[in-house]
């Protein structure tokens, strides 16, 4: 077990160093949808919640940093206030809507994302559907973070941290209590778990892992516009987390990395000369709708308790 | 006003058809099937291939709402086919057909938006001007709610179908096959569905990602009678889509979809509050 985290975190090292830096775009946004989906899979693994709007917390995130940056700001305090901004919708949007459980969770945090996009989209202060231009580079002490090598480690140090955060939590009392939870809510209740509030901490927690790596796609990409958060983005991140593994700290990473790769596989495949425009998109959801029905149906719980399991 | 009002209700239709379909689906297996609104765009985009291959009106339309049907079978199928698919694994898995159906119906039709005509003209009604076609939709819509409450209160098949979700084991015990009324609820969700496509597409173009306005739309009119009654999810329908008119008519034409949205949440948790939580297994 140690030794495979060992191996994993030599190869996420070594791997920047090695690929040419064209390549390397691929690698910085893998690192940052699994972030991403590791505030996921701790939501559905351990607080038994469907969000399928996890996509607006990294929009949150993201124009929390851009907008701060753009306004003058020192970038580290825009990526500090990244999380912050992030978790504070998610308490305040999170309040209410927790009260509801299953299917009309999930269709609320969606509705949360689309009412979030129509506000980005006609939003001055944001840019409008235009977009967000002119965010400057990450800089730290002065030195300015130009190359994608720079960010690839930024984005590897936030998985880091939030895998780290992640497995903390499992250990501590919260994580056992929203276990208990989860199982017999009742019966934690009556224990004295107090069950409303932990899951709103979950909420909050997982919205602030999205909002940083948001942070860090701001300042990598330097712009930003409604249109690079859509709700396939959120389902994404769902898919992510299920395939891999709900419940573990691996598993979406493990999960994200696969569908990744395999999506960039199939998207040089669709970008062949001859193959038709519209291949790529055809490709995509194809592969995001199979893995997801495949997963649930054949590997319920996810690739890595499967692999642990046997 | 009144020219808002009968298009609102014409929309609204629409959205009530999307919602029953849930509601019918919801009814028999607890299934929230996330494809509703890929259902009807399928069945939308045949229709108008039919038609532009020449088949009479009609015929087209009656072959795509078989169509919807048909997917609609093929998702039961698949999200509750496997015995002991939990109902929030089944959402995901419907989720995930949504997603495959983006990718077909790219394939075929591209990624445009589409639409076909439908019943031309417009007519004066009390002195406002009113497209045919929206009072063809309602027209369409209100006998197929009547035969759906009537197919549910008074029919031995009707019945059996709600049995299956108040108590599938004792459903089973009295001899009714809960897996095939199953899929028969996903084939009629289906075919609601596609319904919906069919009669809207002629005044909304249709375009391989509208199924998420439609899903929103119709899940808050379903949702209004607690996901079961199809009756209130009519009613749900046609107020939204006056709501969304009028909004619409008095200068908010962006915010419509989000009109919905917001009615959906203030709905939804206003349930939450008042019933305590039920005793529902997560996902």
């Amino acid at each position: 077990m140690r030794t495979g985290w060992i191996a994993a975190g030599l190869l996420a090292l070594a791997v920047p160093v090695l690929l040419p830096e064209r390549h390397l775009a691929v690698y910085v946004l893998l690192a940052l949808t699994a972030t991403v989906a590791v505030g996921v899979s701790m939501l559905m693994g351990y607080a038994g919640q469907v969000s399928l709007g996890q996509a607006s917390f990294y929009a949150i995130g993201a124009y929390a940093a851009g907008l701060l940056a753009v306004h003058g700001w020192p970038p580290l305090l825009g990526l500090m206030a990244a999380p912050l901004a992030a978790a504070a919708a998610a308490l305040l949007v999170g309040a209410p809507l927790l009260r509801l459980r299953g299917h009309h969770l999930a269709f609320a945090t969606l509705a949360v994302q689309l009412i979030l996009l129509g506000l980005l989209s006609r939003g001055e202060w944001a840019g409008g559907a235009i977009g967000l231009q002119g965010i400057p580079r990450f800089s730290l002490g002065g030195v300015e973070v130009r190359a994608d090598r720079g960010y690839a480690y930024l984005a590897l140090a936030v998985l880091a941290a939030v895998m780290l955060v992640y497995r903390n939590v499992v250990v501590s009392r919260v994580g056992r209590a929203l276990r208990a939870a989860a199982t017999g809510e009742a019966a934690a209740a009556a224990c004295g778990v107090p069950v409303g509030r932990y899951r709103l901490a979950v909420f909050a927690l997982s919205a602030a892992f999205a909002g940083l790596a948001g942070g860090v796609y701001a300042f990598y990409l330097g712009y930003l516009s409604p249109g690079s958060f859509p709700v396939l983005l959120s389902i994404e991140f769902v898919v992510m987390a299920a395939v891999g593994g709900l419940g573990t700290v691996a598993g979406p990473l493990v999960g994200a990395t696969v569908i990744t790769l395999l999506v960039q596989a199939l998207t040089l495949l669709g970008t062949q000369p001859g193959m038709p425009g519209y291949a790529p998109a055809v490709l995509s959801y194809a592969v995001y709708g199979l893995v997801l029905v495949v997963a649930v149906l054949y590997l319920p719980r996810g690739i890595v308790p499967s692999i642990r399991r046997s | 006003m009144i020219g808002y009002l009968i298009t609102g209700l014409g929309i609204g239709a629409g959205f009530a058809l999307v919602g029953s379909g849930l509601v019918v689906i919801y009814r028999v297996t607890r299934v929230v099937n996330f494809a509703q609104g890929a259902l009807a765009v399928l069945a939308a985009m045949l229709t108008a291939s039919l038609l532009s291959a020449g088949l009479p009106h009609g015929v087209a339309e009656t072959l795509g709402v078989l169509a919807g049907a048909a997917a609609g079978l093929l998702t039961g199928v698949l999200a509750i086919g496997r015995p002991g698919t939990a109902p929030g694994a089944s959402l995901i898995v419907t989720l995930g057909l949504g997603l495959l159906a983006y990718a077909v119906e790219i394939l075929i039709w591209g990624d445009q938006p589409r639409s076909f005509p439908g019943l031309g003209g417009a007519i004066d009604v009390a002195g406002a001007r009113v497209q045919v076609h929206y009072l063809l939709i309602v027209a369409v819509a209100l006998p197929v709610f009547a035969a759906l409450a009537l197919f549910f209160a008074r029919t031995d098949l009707g019945k059996a179908l709600s049995a299956c979700a108040s108590n599938p084991y004792a459903a089973r015990v009295v001899g009714i096959d809960v897996r095939r009324m199953g899929l028969l609820s996903f084939a009629l969700g289906g075919a609601l569905g596609g319904l919906a496509g069919v009669l809207t597409m002629p005044v909304q173009q249709v375009s391989f990602d509208s199924d998420v306005a439609l899903i929103v739309n119709g899940f808050a009119a379903a949702v209004l009678g607690g996901l079961t009654r199809p009756g209130v999810a009519l009613a749900g329908g046609l107020l939204l889509g006056v709501a969304q008119t009028v909004v619409a008519g008095y200068g908010g034409g962006a915010y419509r979809l989000e009109v919905a949205l917001v009615v959906l949440l203030t709905v939804m948790i206003a349930q939450a509050v008042r019933t305590p939580p039920a005793p529902e297994a997560a996902g």
